[in-house]
């Protein structure tokens, strides 16, 4: 099986890389530190993963040298799983990627990093209400610190293709119980 | 089933009001810092302290060891020991190995310290333990806490305007800034840049202007009250050649957006990790080639082959760059290692403009063979094209300093 770590720049796609495989790839705090992937092996459950680091990428319609890389690794490997990294407190922008990603068709787990960064901005995301609509696991964690790390791994095996159509159907029918609620008013 | 640009933000808008709340935003002291470190009449300053702090760190740090420890190491102990226990003095193996020495009133006499002795176990191994080594280390631990604490793309906000004038963006400041360590990251770093034309002059600057950390470091120890003037050359290089350029590359240089990211509390095992990681590459990477490049440069000398060069490239060493002709031995050690080349041409017995046109020179001319490769890699036809804007830059640049300095009256 393998694995490819995906998201846009500086959301922590190395950190995770580290922490899974046990690897030294360079982490930093600025967009663009990887520009190239590196693979690494871990273990599920006795079986080896392989495990890819990707360059960050903003969008499937690459616009630098590194996004290329990005894009590549993604239609190269029709057969990965993805693990889709996306800041929390930037998470709109993150669930572009992640569906554009969805709609080709890819199993996806995702994975809500830097929850500490997004409360200190106030931001609170309901993570189990986001994964009911996206029918794939969404788990919050803070990489850096390990937080949510083996929740991640272990709700890997959950990770499959959804139809778009699906996640539409269960946008709308979210819409209707909290439009209920609060007296219609989300239309 | 895909959706188009618009029903994917519409779905994600939909998404995003059933699960996210955005609570009111509060100015927290973090935002405050990261403000102030943008914004231009307090940033400038800030990014000017930082620099002088990185300065000065390094320089005390790197003289700490390098003059405190490793030269009394190297020229007391080490030096003495292996020339005594080394044997076949006088012979072609122990010069390459130990110290050419030297000829004084017709008799053989040994060097004095390991800068001289130009041998491999000498003159190669203090420069990569003793000199570079140190240098290594506290600029990796002083870039590694600038990168992670989150300076990096605030510095890139700052010198934006600036770097436009030579077809860049702020961004450029990432590669630029990991060259200081290794052009070699570097060089590999510009693929964060949007286009071909943005890519070709900022490898092409990075090849030329930009001098590694291991160069850096054994110039403040052996040419320290030069520094300034050679890296107000290299600098002013980097830009003119950089509007330049600029002017004649075709192609578009487009604006730079940046999320710039919050600040953060550096992790120490993450430091740990990465300078760890970059002293040990330098370790297996950059000292078998000096030791390597001191035993080229060791047996070209006893084959004459470097008196020729220097006899045959007198006319264009000494008329037109104005330095002595056995500069040529250190532009061949350039390729392999800068580091060495600049500690063979302290050496060199010469004018201090002369040194500084020498050093200047050593850093333009050719990138040394692992940059060479990067480059290769990250595409030919660039490269050829950088080695003819560094041929160009070479000739012109080297015999501009050398006017220079005949109109101040120091050359």
């Amino acid at each position: 099986m393998k694995i490819l770590l995906m998201g846009h720049p500086n959301v922590g796609k190395s950190v995770f890389f580290n922490r899974l495989t046990g690897a030294n790839v360079t982490e930093s705090n600025y967009p663009g530190t990887t520009v190239d992937y590196t693979k690494g092996w871990m273990k599920i459950e006795g079986g080896d993963v392989e495990i890819v680091d990707v360059p960050g990428t903003f969008s499937l319609d690459p616009k630098d040298r590194a996004e290329e890389v990005a894009v590549a690794m993604l239609h190269e490997n029709r057969d990965a799983k993805v693990i889709s990294v996306i800041d929390a407190s930037k998470i709109e922008r993150g669930l572009y990627l992640a569906m554009e990603i969805i709609e080709e068709g890819y199993p996806m787990v995702i994975a809500l990093n830097m929850r500490d960064v997004a409360e200190d901005k106030n931001i609170v995301i309901d993570a189990d209400r986001l994964e009911r609509i996206l029918g794939i696991p969404v788990v919050s964690t803070v990489a850096i610190a390990g937080e949510g790390i083996k929740e991640l791994v272990s709700r890997l095996k959950e990770a499959k293709p959804v139809n778009v159509d699906d996640i539409i159907a269960n946008a709308a029918n979210a819409s209707d119980t909290t439009g209920a609620a609060d007296a219609g008013g989300a239309a | 089933m895909k959706l188009n640009t618009g029903e994917r933000w519409d779905l994600i808008d939909r998404i995003s009001k059933e699960t996210v709340t955005f609570g009111a935003y509060r100015h927290t002291l973090k935002d405050a810092i990261g403000e102030l470190t943008v914004k231009p009449m307090t940033g400038i300053p800030v990014a000017i302290a930082v620099m002088y702090g990185f300065w000065s760190v390094f320089g005390s740090f790197a003289g700490f060891f390098t003059d405190g420890f490793f030269v009394r190491l190297f020229d007391a102990y080490w030096l003495p020991w292996l020339q005594e226990v080394f044997p076949g003095q006088g012979e072609w193996l122990y010069a390459i190995m130990v110290d050419t020495g030297g000829i004084e009133s017709g008799e053989f006499v040994l060097s004095s310290n390991c800068l001289e002795s130009f041998g491999v176990l000498t003159s190669g191994l203090f420069v990569a333990i003793g000199v570079v080594l140190p240098a290594i280390i506290i600029f990796y631990l002083m870039l590694a806490l600038l990168e992670d604490i989150g300076y990096m793309p605030r510095l890139a906000v700052l010198l934006d305007t600036v770097l436009h004038r030579v077809g860049l963006h702020g961004y450029a400041i990432v590669p630029t800034i990991l060259s200081l360590g290794c052009n070699v990251p570097g060089v590999t770093a510009t693929r964060i840049l949007e286009t071909k034309k943005q890519r070709f002059i900022m490898m092409t600057l990075l090849a030329i202007f930009i001098p590694c950390g291991a160069q850096i470091g054994i110039m403040q120890d052996v040419v320290p009250d030069l520094m300034g003037w050679i890296l107000l050359y290299l600098i002013i290089g980097y830009f003119v050649f950089g509007y330049i350029l600029n002017k004649i590359v075709p192609g578009k240089a487009p604006e730079f957006l940046i999320d710039v990211p919050p600040y953060r509390r550096p992790l120490l095992s993450n430091i740990g990790k990465k300078v760890g990681g970059r002293v040990r590459g330098f370790f297996v990477v950059a000292i078998p080639f000096v030791l390597l490049g001191c035993a080229i440069v060791g047996v070209l000398y006893q084959l004459g082959v470097i008196q020729f060069l220097g006899d045959t490239l007198a006319p264009v060493f000494v008329g037109w760059f104005g330095v002595p002709k056995e500069t040529a031995g250190p532009l061949i050690a350039a390729f392999l290692r800068k580091d060495l080349a600049v500690a063979q041409l302290s050496a060199i017995t010469m004018t201090p403009y002369q040194m500084i046109t020498a050093v200047v020179l050593v850093s333009i001319y050719f990138p040394c063979v692992a940059t060479f490769a990067m480059m290769l890699k990250e595409g030919w036809k660039e490269l050829i094209g950088s080695l003819a804007v560094l041929a160009v830059v070479v000739f012109t640049y080297g015999g501009l300093i050398h006017l220079i300095g005949i109109l101040l009256g120091v050359a």
